[in-house]
């Protein structure tokens, strides 16, 4: 119509005549209400760079190919990597994102190939996206230097001409921990070129190989010195990790020998604003505080509309999902931005939707991505300008993860923390500070966890006979032996007293390496099928499958909700329908723990009652019972339903507290309170612990379960959901959360004391009025007619842990 | 008591894998010098502490093996999450050593001292007339060398010396990787009018490399190697074992795998086949009490550590089996390939047919194809005759070709092969036969082979050249 005004078409309708950038956007929150919920606002100061020039006795090869890049000089944390290469030292690079730290050992490497033609390298990332994104840099780098070795990716995709190039040609050959496990070094015959000639191992994203995980690669390592021995060859290790506490230490136990550390980066780093925001509580007598998702979409939403390219980070694939339909369904009727700019970005995607969105990103055509920490894995995004976490990560080095992907070299971020309710991220809004001046957490394995590393000395048997006397990495002979003897014991390998001495073989016609597993979430994925196209839309892990992908779950996809119809447990499939509902669904777990042997045992005595404490080893068995409908937008509870799936069990170590019957009674007698409330409060001193046992761990918290079980009956009062009747003796377990156990229970049991005056001071710190998530947790809060807190503190002041002179607190 | 010591109590109760507590008794003296540094104490105390957990799943396992198993329903069956170590799981009560394990009482043949080292060989000597089932072995000895190497579509076979071949064949640990090991390598060759069969035993893991130095001058004596599936089983199996073994592994050898000779002449007919089913169906030959493949693994690895020798008699036969029927089947193959046989199944010779044809023997595949369609019956004959189709057009014989495509349409028992057959005849009435009428009922049956497009436009211009023939 030729009626329509000019004025129109002006601001409102035309999202970028707002006023734009960090500082619009910053300013408008200083302006609103959101800035009364900012506990925390800090710059941090732009970083210059520290360059060095490039070493004289680099060869013209490499010159050539950093010349075509137009690098005339290193950063000095690349200089250090060529000068620790040249001394032929194991070394570890661990810098800040996007500081350059793929030369660290892509030079070295180049140097090596530019002395000896036949020179090999393998590359290791934990993810097969990660090798695909590195193979084509490194094969443009190889391509530039003017050497003829190529850059393979050897993994489950690999098709079968490439398979044999790769073991017979390549230069480079990068993989996974999984393929290295199960794929090659179980064939290492057929590579013996590679073996042969093998001067360099790189190891990237060091900082992912943690718990079990890590303690798998340490033996996968083992075995690949091993082999490379055999070979006539002992390559040299280059590691690379994001920030963590403990890199030189990590790495050395991950490749069982010293490492040096490089810590400084020499890279320049922009000017970084810092803001923890605190959504505002709402009620005050339950300690509820304003939906932090809600609360992140927010200011999700103010910065896209300041044209600020924004990454945001959930902490499950659920949240990341009803965030984006948050932001997206906000952008569509107020902004008219196209709701396609915005984009979810998550492990569950199939390869193909992630690399267009990596593409989009590049192209600048996506304002904001949603994400779970997929993007933590150094896959290459381009800088975008501010970060918002949803939620605290757990660990320090999580955050700074997630953070490190906003920011320029020049030119200043934004990187903001919206804390939930969570005890942890309140644990952390209470004192912000220590985000900037706390140490990072140490990352932490344990190579010598006797299940993971018997199952690595048979598959090294079946690589090679073990000899007598013989090391494997970092193990001694002695320790060696014992193992042998019990595997030609239990009649998996055969022992021959041969001229030269004894030998141990494998003797099972199984294929040790397909029965071990690296990672404690296994291979064997679901299928997500969509009924209505019958098409194959995403895949998820085994665990995950428990709570997600139950019948009649929502299952969330790329904005979209999915009901699962039929899960085909046998066959690993889900058949899921587009539905549209107004709710979403969470999934209820029960988890039993059985002590199946105790290693040690303590009687604290810190009252009038002594207090058993043990450390063991216990089986623990998960299982989904049910789920909550919890309708969008109010977060209301509609409905419940039953969910029928097999359990989950593992085997791992624990620590535990066991309040003995009579201390219960006598507990009921001195607080007034009815059993089953003592049993609550008892719950909520465990949440407390947990709280403290984390954070004193430095580890992310879900690395450490929690029960309240008994100790000597597991059908105790975590079935019956009641308080438990006589006779049963509440135990408080804390357990690794990992199968076979990453030494955080014996860690837990040796600082038992402090564990307990820790938790006492969390709760006597703690602001509220009568028990909040950040103490004892929401268990307690509910319950009306208690102060649930006073209550945990009379508990404690009755076991004998009372509060702390508040001199000595300072500790 | 220290912990250590009450492990050692629990350790040591009367149990059926009372055997096990030798991790214990075996436990090394301590360390002569006493730790220096803390690290070094916390390192002998992680050892300690491995060590004690080693004995403690021991225990473990012996406490399971009293108590009843975990309720099968409550446990999930998924690997990965739970995890128990897996040898003690598969094997717990592992039969008691019933051998000294230097006894090999009652294993066939005898250890023999060979330039390369002692070896256990089991030596056979088979007459030419010999006969495996209804077929001579001494029928390979009439193959011409150009004749093998039509039957293995392989050129590089056309100047070898079929009667200085070696027939191998092995019986291995597993299937795959490089902790796989062939215990039992079976080698045959022609000599002095009969099949001599050599196979070496492995005794004990860890003496393979006079087996292998023997494998090395058999086959430097040898034209080629004969096999069945060894170019992708044995073959880089055995290549694999000179690396383990530090040995220079020999050069490659001229191979004719009958495992694909065999599918490109009997699949047809049989569906599968194993060796087991063309011995059964094309050399007449039953194996009593034949030790299955599926098997070996197991009984050896079980004689290897102190197991019965029992059934190790049982595999060298197994072995044996395998070598002579090879030698049964490549003359079987080059008999019946030579010239159409009176009792041979048109499906076989159909196969032959199409094997002549792509060794570039076109007359002799023209042979095939025409007996083949004559005899034959059931769906499949309409691929013979038009097969038979295909050699008369070659020839230039029309009429022959237009019987053929008939029979073809009449015998074609599905679709597809009807729609090739229409297609053909179609061709022949619309090009050679010039009928275009005929040609246009049978191009109308063409549309689910040729696709919509295709059959569109073959309609339209038999139409149009009809339309002119009319018009003239």
């Amino acid at each position: 119509m030729s009626s329509r005004t000019p004025a129109f078409e002006g601001e409102r309708r035309i999202p970028w005549r707002s006023p734009r950038g960090i500082d619009a956007a910053l300013a408008a929150w200083h302006q609103g209400k959101v800035w009364r919920s900012v506990v925390l606002d800090e710059t941090l100061p732009a970083r210059p760079a520290q360059m060095a020039a490039l070493p004289e006795s680099l060869t013209e090869s490499t010159r050539k190919a950093l010349a075509a890049r137009g690098i005339s000089e290193l950063y000095s944390h690349q200089a250090r990597a060529l000068e620790l290469a040249a001394e032929g030292r194991d070394f570890v690079v661990a810098t800040p994102t996007a500081s350059g730290k793929s030369l660290c050992y892509n030079l070295p490497v180049l140097e090596a190939f530019a002395r000896r033609d036949d020179a090999r390298a393998l590359y290791l990332f934990p993810t097969k996206a990660l090798s695909r994104d590195q193979e084509d840099g490194l094969r443009a780098l190889l391509r530039d230097a003017g050497l003829a070795h190529g850059a393979i990716t050897y993994d489950g995709d690999t098709p079968g001409d490439a398979r044999r190039a790769a073991r017979q040609r390549t230069g480079v050959l990068l993989t996974n921990p999984d393929m290295l496990h199960a794929g090659i070094l179980p064939h290492h015959a057929n590579w013996a070129r590679l073996f042969g000639n093998l001067e360099y191992v790189v190891i990237d994203e060091l900082h992912m190989y943690r718990g079990v995980f890590g303690s798998h690669l340490a033996n996968v390592l083992r075995r690949l010195r091993r082999v490379a021995r055999f070979h006539g060859s002992d390559p040299t290790f280059v590691l690379a990790s994001a920030t963590i506490g403990n890199p030189a230490e990590h790495a050395a136990r991950i490749i069982g020998r010293p490492v040096s550390a490089i810590t400084e980066s020499g890279a320049p780093a922009g000017e970084r604003r810092l803001v923890v925001y605190n959504p505002p509580v709402i009620n005050a007598e339950l300690g509820i505080r304003a939906s932090y998702l809600k609360s992140a979409v927010r200011l999700t939403l103010d910065l896209v509309k300041a044209d600020v390219p924004t990454l945001v980070f959930g902490q499950t694939r659920n949240a990341v999902e009803v965030m984006l339909k948050y932001i997206r369904d906000r952008l569509a009727s107020e902004e008219r931005i196209d709701p396609q700019s915005i984009v979810a970005y998550r492990g569950g995607y199939l390869p193909n939707q992630r690399r267009d969105t990596e593409r989009a990103l590049r192209a600048g055509k996506i304002r904001c991505v949603v994400a779970t920490n997929a993007l933590e894995l150094g896959i290459d995004i381009g800088s975008l300008d501010a970060v918002v976490c949803a939620g605290y990560p757990g660990t320090m080095a999580g955050l700074w993860q997630r953070f490190g992907r906003a920011g320029r070299r020049q030119g200043a971020s934004l990187s903001v923390l919206v804390t939930s309710s969570a005890p942890l991220d309140q644990f952390v809004a209470g004192s912000p500070a220590q985000l900037t001046d706390a140490p990072i957490e140490h990352a932490r394995i344990d190579p010598d966890n006797v299940e993971i590393l018997i199952d690595h000395m048979k598959c090294a048997a079946f690589e090679l006979p073990f000899e007598a006397d013989e090391a494997l990495g970092d193990v001694p002979p002695e320790t060696v032996g014992d193992g042998l003897d019990f595997l030609a014991d239990n009649r998996v390998l055969a022992v021959n007293e041969g001229p030269k001495g004894k030998t141990w073989h494998w003797a099972s016609d199984a294929y040790p390496a397909s029965h071990v597993s690296l990672r404690s979430i296994g291979w064997d994925n679901f299928v997500i099928i969509d009924l209505d196209t019958d098409k194959n839309m995403a895949e998820m892990d085994f665990r995950s499958t428990h709570t997600m992908l139950h019948e009649q779950a929502i299952y969330q996809h790329d904005a979209g909700q999915y009901q699962v119809e039929r899960l085909d447990y046998e066959n690993h499939k889900a058949y899921v329908r587009r539905v549209e509902p107004d709710y979403y669904t969470t999934a209820e777990i029960r988890t039993k723990v059985t002590i199946t042997e105790q290693d040690d045992d303590v009687i604290v005595r810190r009252g009038p009652r002594p207090l058993p404490v043990g450390l063991g080893e216990v089986s623990v068995v998960e299982k989904v019972v049910g789920y909550k409908k919890i309708k969008y937008f109010t977060h209301e509870n509609v409905g419940y339903g039953e969910v029928h799936l097999p359990v989950m069990q593992m085997h791992t170590s624990a620590f535990w507290i066991t309040v003995p019957e009579p201390t219960v009674l006598e507990l009921v007698t001195a607080t007034g309170c009815a059993r089953p409330v003592v049993i609550d409060g008892l719950r909520g001193l465990l949440n407390a612990m947990h709280t403290v046992a984390a954070s004193a761990l430095m580890i992310d918290p879900r690395d450490l379960g929690r029960t309240l079980g008994d100790k000597d009956d597991p059908e105790g009062p975590a079935s019956s959901g009641g308080g438990g009747g006589p006779g049963f003796d509440p135990t408080l377990f804390l357990y690794d959360a990992f199968p076979g156990g990453i030494g955080l229970a014996p860690r837990l049991f040796d600082e038992r004391d402090g564990l307990l005056d820790r938790t006492r001071r969390l709760i006597d710190g703690c602001g509220c009025t009568s028990g909040c998530p950040a103490c004892i947790g929401p268990t307690v809060g509910a319950e009306a007619g208690h102060k649930p807190r006073r209550l945990v503190t009379a508990i404690l002041d009755h076991l004998g842990v009372v509060r702390a002179d508040p001199r000595a607190g300072a500790r | 008591m220290s912990r250590f010591k009450q492990r050692l109590a629990r350790l040591s109760m009367p149990g059926p894998a009372a055997s096990t507590t030798t991790v214990v008794e075996e436990a090394p003296a301590p360390p002569e010098t006493p730790p220096q540094t803390p690290a070094d104490r916390a390192r002998l105390e992680r050892i300690a502490t491995l060590k004690s957990r080693l004995n403690d799943m021991v225990s473990r396992r012996k406490a399971e093996l009293r108590t009843a198993r975990p309720d099968p329903a409550e446990v999930s069956p998924r690997r990965g999450w739970g995890r128990l170590p897996r040898g003690a799981e598969a094997e717990l009560a592992p039969p008691a050593p019933v051998r000294a394990l230097d006894d090999f009482t009652g294993v066939p043949g005898a250890l023999e001292d060979t330039p390369h080292g002692p070896i256990h060989i089991v030596r056979a000597r088979f007459d030419l007339d010999h006969c495996h089932g209804h077929t001579p072995v001494g029928g390979a000895l009439r193959v011409p060398a150009a004749e093998v190497a039509r039957l293995a579509l392989d050129e590089e076979l056309l100047g070898v010396d079929p009667t200085r071949a070696l027939f191998l064949d092995t019986e291995t640990t597993g299937l795959h990787g490089s902790g796989t090991v062939p215990f039992l390598i079976g080698l045959g060759w022609f000599e002095d009018g009969a099949l001599h069969l050599c196979q070496l035993f492995l005794r004990r893991l860890g003496e393979e490399a006079p087996m292998l130095a023997f494998v090395t001058e058999r086959l430097a004596a040898a034209s080629c190697i004969i096999t069945y599936n060894g170019k992708s089983f044995d073959w880089p199996l055995i290549r694999t074992r000179y690396v383990m073994n530090r040995m220079t592994p020999p050069p490659d050898p001229l191979h004719l795998d009958l495992l694909h000779c065999a599918r490109r002449a009997y699949k047809k007919r049989l569906g599968g086949v194993r060796l087991v089913e063309i011995e059964q169906r094309v050399l007449g030959m039953e194996r009593i009490e034949d030790v299955p493949g599926s098997e070996i693994p197991a009984i050896y690895l079980d004689f290897i550590r102190g197991g019965t020798a029992e059934r190790i008699g049982g595999i060298i036969e197994h072995n044996a089996h395998d070598i002579v029927a090879m030698a049964a089947l490549l003359g079987r193959l080059g008999e019946r390939f030579a010239e159409v046989a009176d009792d041979d199944d048109p499906r076989d010779l159909l196969s032959y047919a199409r094997i002549a044809e792509r060794a570039g023997d076109e007359g002799r595949a023209a042979d095939f194809a025409r007996v083949a369609a004559e005899r034959a019956t059931g769906g499949w004959a309409a691929d013979a005759w038009m097969l038979h189709a295909r050699f008369a057009r070659r020839r230039g014989d029309t009429d022959e070709e237009h019987r053929a495509l008939v029979a073809a349409t009449a015998e074609a028992d599905d679709d597809e092969r009807l729609g090739q057959a229409h297609l053909a005849l179609a061709k022949l009435y619309e090009h050679r036969l010039k009928d275009l009428d005929r040609a246009l009922t049978h191009a109308r049956h063409t549309r689910w082979i040729e696709g919509p497009t295709r059959h569109q436009k073959r309609v339209a211009r038999i139409e149009a050249k009809r339309a002119r023939a009319d018009a003239r």
